[in-house]
């Protein structure tokens, strides 16, 4: 879908020529003759202006009636007054109405010093008051949720948090009741207002009314400095500001990317800062000592760790998780491959693909970007859950198909919350994304006249999916236009047969026609938050940065599991992961762990690999203190600026790894974060010439710069031969298992106090049929096993699951669905 | 002699039947309308210069007009909900010949295109619904609501919807809104429903008595019809009256009949020893006439000359007996009740002139309280979302406007009445000072 070309039109505002888009609406029009119109229902990113408040009204010759300017667009030679008579009447009026039953709490109000409201009457109020009557009065404040408090009596019926939740979110919960003056908001069904995204609403409020709850008068906002800076929790990679007092991080706040979210936040990213501030947070280093963690000095850390590390030489296996910079993950490769002379290096919990894939996987050529979701004709969702994986793309999604009529289609194993708005929704067993590509490829062929029908039927079934939906999906993949968008999990690429999978994909991707289409493409969620950027760095066992060629290949993230395990291996190098919360197949790490002779971890918090089995522990940073930069899925470089500095004795990531090197007699020549981007972009042919200063506060893509064309090009970008796979495997009496990731899976959403309500326990989503048969119940406890390991899980029944399939929850502290092998469990009745 | 067309065999009986209904020539309309071009038909009713009977005024042929040609779902809503204070024709109409309005909205749907029509009706009005419901079976029976409608090739389905009580589902926004299943609020205009209204298609809104008069019109030519009333208001008009009249009860009238005829001719005038204080001409929301304004011309364009408006054609009289204060305090209270609260003139300005008149009418205001009353008014009129806000304020400001005195005259008197009573039932000044002692 073109994205819509912009016009300029000229009009007069209160005598001045202003020269604006056509279309946009009259208050954001004034502002390019820098006319300021006030407003408080007006909120773009809302959508359809609603008209409620009348803040906006204005003089529009020709029309009798004042109008509001947040909803009449500009027109040519449209001649409008903001400052007539009649004008400042009703724009007092308006603030006369709004301030008879604001109770006037601004000492005590957390908006008060940034509350539109006060500046509104300040600058366009008559600064009196009529009004002697009894003002309204409700119970003030209530918890409209453990993360937010609502006072009804500073409300102003705005209606943006209930848009919000209505339109935007789409979670429905949000409501007024009651009529006229009596109007309040509230869930319409008076449980608290708990949903994903949430905390939006406290930021979209215009008053007092919406507040954060742990924010709740930690500060006013002559005491806080704002930071701009990029959440890491997930591959997502918002854009936030935070809110530091005093060195502390306060609050963080989103800090609108048109390109990346929209000016949104979830409710992890919005809270989850606590994590930074908590007890639980390692701020020192520490040493194994008689069997426990004792702090010790840094010298004395880095000196062991240097010694040991040494000792082990080549026969170090290192990983970095998803939360590494691109600096940290390029200085990691150096210190293990160029002073540590191993190749076992890798970023990908899911096992290794070929270097090739990579390329072809990666290449800008193929690359949709986050706002093509919105303008596309057709996206389909691939084995992924966007709120779970990358939240934010789940409102961009909600959003093409709300505003945009995108056609949205959702392929995977477990039901997606997107499920209600897709045209269409195909389910496959779980880790059959290969045969259903397949599937989908000959469904394609078969629309285009090719007799592959039986194939389909065939390659179909092997999927655990219905052929019909196949034929369905190809239909509406090929006949909704030519700008398709397939959004796909990086579990795709997961497993033993990942790498035909992702062969598949490109299959498909080539029967689209999604390569060099700008508009179209493939968008991958990568596992971690900067999965890209990593593989990108040089983190993976068979390439090095700018995914070159390595001499020789080294072991992937199992591959070192085993050889730990197996003696071959005897130091691990854990950078920013526990194996046992962040990877598949505990009991292999576990193995691994049990046996090492050496591990060394950078960690925030002890959690249970960490606790168990680190030797040294070097403090990590929080986000909120990193310099560096992390790269978005869809290519975008975004630069992270501590907001506070580093907490207790805490150093950065990059001198810790360069300390090492030279303890371990090699100079990496870094002696300042920038210096550490500097080598990286220098290494990397595709970021040639990118500095921290071009990418700024918005970061900038790479594959739209002209560098792009250094990206290897793969052998071949496919089509590929491909067999077909085994099919799925039968349950016959037990099910298949499938993994998610839930979004509060994050030990900062377990150690923040307001978050700690929603950190997940293991739960068994069953398709209601299956609970039947079962004799469950949710709510029912259950254990979940298979080849003598199990799980124990609360039954949760999930519409739209498929039949003979059960989904339990990965890097959760207990009972995570990491213990089970599959592909086969049985549940049982606890 | 008024001519009348819509309440000519009113109180025939059995007229609810479709039987009774087509021996009087019902459906007549309908059938020389499918042998009609859509265009020919709104170009009659074009012709017919009938003007909305809902409240608006805005011209039927013209409204229609507006929606686009093109094979989109395109859908008819019959507006029934009847809400306005001293407005009752509709339901007179609906219950005594409901097939006189499906009739209507048969050919206004085949008119505009539309193939799905609702009628939107009051909750209150349970017989009618189920008179409606008996109607429109008949016609289905009938095949006059289906697929190809008698072999024209125009299929469409017409459903009845109950409302749940509020007013402001009769505005015609809030009423799709609450049709789509959604809370009853105004929505911002433009889009108009002609271009985006029910399920975001091209929707054509109508009066009941609006649509009820489309087949007359077919059946007796637009230009024929135009003869009937005033040039700018023609045809007739049901009007309720209502009030201190003796006789009070629908008149279908001839546009630019004189108010006295109506209210003392067919309404019997005010009872034995009583005078017309005040009256509305257009429903409760109308700014209130005085009884110099008697001799003129019921029809839109003379009553919005004399600063009010025909409305929905309800006249509620009031007799001198009572008092201002009370009346303008009743009215506010119902608008302040009915206010949706969306936007913020009409939800926080009708309680707060509620608020107002209640200390008004108890005895705790000034004159001062007038002035900021009648100003609250001006900040509510042309400011609010959709016009209920201004259907409080504009009677409310000229009640302040034209009965000044007595607002004042009552303050004071309140006044005193309460110094009085405080006087007398409070305690000698000895008393107090010996309780506390
Ligand atoms: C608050 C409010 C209430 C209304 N109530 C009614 C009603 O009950 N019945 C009606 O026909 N029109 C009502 N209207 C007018 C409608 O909005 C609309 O103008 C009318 O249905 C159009 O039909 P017409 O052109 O045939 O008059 C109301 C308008 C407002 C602002
Ligand atoms: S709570 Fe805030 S955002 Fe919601 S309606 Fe009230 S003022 Fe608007
Ligand atoms: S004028 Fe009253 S009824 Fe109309 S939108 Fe505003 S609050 Fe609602
Ligand atoms: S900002 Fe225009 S009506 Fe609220």
């Amino acid at each position: 879908m073109p994205r819509p070309e912009t016009r300029m039109v000229t009009l007069s505002i209160d005598g001045r020529e202003v020269t604006a888009p056509e279309n946009v609406m009259l208050v954001d029009g004034a502002k390019y003759g820098d006319v300021e119109i006030p407003v408080f229902c007006y909120e773009p990113k809302l959508g359809a202006p609603v008209g409620a408040c009348r803040m906006c009204l204005v003089e529009i010759e020709g029309i009798p009636k004042l109008q509001t300017a947040c909803s009449t667009p500009v027109k040519d030679g449209m001649v409008v007054h903001t400052q007539t008579a009649r004008v400042h009447a009703a724009q007092e009026a308006i603030v006369e109405f709004l301030l008879i039953n604001h109770p006037l709490d601004c000492p005590v109000c957390d908006k008060g010093g940034e509350c539109p409201l006060q500046d509104i009457s300040f600058g366009w109020g008559g600064g009196r008051s009529r009004f002697i009557e009894p003002k309204r009065h409700f119970q003030k404040p209530l918890a409209l949720s453990p993360l937010i408090a609502i006072d009804r009596e500073r409300c102003i019926l705005c209606y943006r948090c209930v848009r919000f939740s209505q339109e935007i979110a789409e979670d429905y919960q949000l409501v007024l009741q009651e009529r006229a003056a009596h109007t309040f908001v509230a869930t319409f069904d008076g449980h608290p207002y708990v949903a994903p995204f949430s905390g939006n609403i406290i930021e979209l409020c215009p008053v007092g009314a919406l507040t954060s709850q742990p924010y709740r008068f930690r500060a006013r906002p002559w005491d806080i400095e704002g930071s701009g800076s990029v959440c890491t929790l997930c591959p997502a990679q918002c854009n936030v500001n935070f809110t530091v007092r005093d060195e502390r991080v306060l609050r963080v706040l989103a800090r609108d990317h048109a390109e990346v979210d929209d000016g949104w936040l979830c409710d992890k990213g919005r809270f989850a800062y606590q994590a930074v501030h908590v007890d639980e947070r390692i701020t020192r280093p520490m040493i194994r000592d008689g069997g426990e963690l004792r702090p010790v000095s840094w010298e004395r850390a880095l000196e062991h760790a240097a010694s040991a590390l040494g000792r082990a030489q080549a026969r170090v296996g290192a990983i970095a998780g998803g939360e590494t910079t691109n600096e940290e993950g390029f200085l990691l490769q150096r210190l293990v491959r160029e002073v540590l002379l191993s190749n076992d290096v890798d970023s990908r919990a899911g096992g290794s693909l070929s270097l090739d894939l990579h390329r072809a996987l990666g290449a800008p050529a193929a690359q949709a970007t986050v706002s093509d979701l919105e303008f596309a004709d057709a996206v389909l969702v691939l084995d992924c859950e966007p709120v779970d994986d990358a939240p934010i793309l789940d409102l961009r999604i909600r959003k093409g198909v709300r505003r945009r009529r995108v056609e949205l289609a959702v392929a995977t194993s477990r039901p997606s919350s997107l499920d209600p708005n897709a045209r269409l929704r195909v389910r496959f067993a779980p880790g059959c994304a290969e045969a259903f590509l397949l599937a989908l490829e000959a469904a394609i062929g078969t629309a285009a006249g090719e007799p592959r029908r039986e194939e389909v039927a065939r390659l179909a079934q092997a999927a655990g999916a219905d052929a019909g939906a196949v034929h369905a999906l190809a239909d509406l993949l090929t006949t909704s236009g030519d700008d398709v968008v397939v959004l796909w999990g990086e579990r795709v690429t997961g497993g033993e047969r990942g790498e035909y999978a992702g062969r598949a994909l490109l299959n498909v991707a080539g029967r689209l026609g999604l390569r060099d289409r700008d508009g179209a493409g493939l968008l991958c969620v990568p596992a971690g938050t900067n999965g890209r950027g990593l593989a990108e760095a040089g983190v993976l066992p068979n390439a090095g940065p700018g995914l070159s060629e390595v001499e020789e290949a080294g072991r992937d993230a199992a591959g070192i599991a085993a050889a730990v395990a197996a003696g071959d291996l005897v130091a691990l190098y854990l950078l920013h992961t526990d194996p046992l919360r962040d990877l598949p197949n505990r009991g292999a790490w576990e193995a691994a762990l049990d046996r090492a002779s050496l591990v060394v971890a950078h960690a925030a918090f002890l959690t249970e690999g960490i606790r168990a089995h680190a030797d040294v522990v070097f403090p990590a940073e929080s986000y909120a203190e990193k310099e560096g930069t992390v790269t978005h899925p869809d290519g975008r470089l975004q630069r992270l600026r501590p907001a506070i500095g580093h907490q207790g004795e805490t150093r950065a990531e990059w001198q810790v790894l360069a300390e090492l090197a030279r303890r371990l007699g090699r100079d990496l020549g870094v002696h300042t974060g920038p210096m550490a981007t500097d080598q990286l972009v220098a290494a990397v042919p595709f970021y040639a010439g990118i500095t921290l200063d071009e990418l700024g506060g918005k970061g900038l893509r790479w594959p739209a710069r002209e560098a792009a064309s250094a990206f290897p090009a793969p052998a071949t970008a496919g089509p590929f031969e491909l067999e077909p796979p085994a099919p799925a495997p039968a349950p016959n009496g037990r099910l298949r298992l499938g993994t998610f990731r839930s979004i509060w899976a994050a030990p900062e959403v377990e150690v923040s106090p307001a978050l700690k309500f929603l950190h997940p326990r293991q739960r068994a989503e069953l398709s209601p049929a299956d609970a039947q048969r079962l004799k469950l119940f949710p709510g029912d406890r259950v254990t979940v096993g298979s080849d003598g390991h199990s799980v124990s899980a609360i039954v949760a029944l999930r519409d739209g699951a498929p039949e003979g399939t059960v989904f339990l929850e990965t890097a959760i502290p207990e009972d995570s669905a990491s213990l089970l092998e599959g592909p086969l469990v049985e549940v049982r009745k606890a | 002699m008024t001519q009348l067309i819509l309440f000519k065999d009113i109180d025939e009986p059995g007229l609810a039947t479709l039987e009774v209904y087509q021996r009087r020539g019902g459906y007549e309309g309908m059938r020389k309308a499918l042998g009609m071009s859509r265009d020919q038909l709104i170009a009659e009713l074009e012709a017919s210069g009938l003007r909305g009977r809902g409240g608006a005024g805005f011209s039927m042929g013209k409204k229609a007009s507006f929606i686009p040609k093109g094979t989109m779902d395109k859908y008819l809503v019959c507006n029934a909900d009847e809400s306005e204070p001293g407005t009752f024709k509709d339901r007179e109409l609906m219950q005594k010949c409901p097939h006189m309005l499906i009739e209507g909205m048969i050919i206004a749907a085949y008119a505009v295109g539309a193939n799905r029509a609702f009628i939107y009706i009051r909750g209150e009005y349970e017989l009618q619904a189920q008179i409606l419901e008996r109607a429109l079976e008949e016609a289905r029976g009938q095949g006059y609501i289906g697929e190809d409608i008698l072999g024209s090739g125009h299929s469409m389905t017409l459903w009845l919807h109950r409302g749940a009580g509020a007013y402001i589902c009769g505005e015609e926004t809030a009423l799709l809104d609450s049709l789509e299943g959604k809370r009853g609020n105004p929505r911002l205009k433009p889009p108009f429903p002609a271009n985006q209204g029910l399920f975001q298609g091209p929707t054509l809104i109508n009066n009941v008595e609006t649509l009820a008069t489309v087949p007359h019109i077919i059946r007796m030519g637009g230009e024929e019809y135009a003869k009937l009333g005033t040039p700018g208001s023609t045809g007739t008009k049901l009007v309720s009256v209502s009030g201190n009249v003796r006789n009070p009860g629908n008149f279908e009238i001839e546009l630019g009949t004189p108010a006295r005829e109506i209210i003392y001719g067919l309404a019997g005038g005010p009872h034995e020893g009583r005078e017309v204080k005040f009256w509305f001409p257009g429903g409760s929301s109308s700014p209130v006439l005085l009884p110099k304004d008697l001799d003129l011309p019921y029809d839109f364009d003379s009553m919005a000359k004399a600063g009010s408006m025909l409305g929905s054609g309800a006249i509620i009289v009031i007799d001198d007996a009572n008092s201002v204060v009370d009346v303008a305090l009743k009215t506010a209270k119902f608008y302040r009740h009915e206010s949706c609260g969306k936007c913020t003139p009409c939800r926080e300005g009708t309680n707060w002139t509620v608020r107002m008149l209640e200390r008004i009418d108890s005895g705790e205001a000034t004159p001062m309280d007038l002035d900021i009353m009648a100003s609250v008014q001006e900040q509510i009129i042309g400011n609010c979302l959709c016009v209920l806000g201004d259907a409080m304020a504009m009677p409310v400001g000229s009640m302040i406007a034209k009965f000044r005195e007595e607002f004042e005259a009552h303050i004071e008197a309140a006044r005193e009445r309460n110094d009085a009573l405080t006087t007398a039932v409070a305690p000698p000044e000895a008393l107090i000072q010996g309780a506390v002692a």
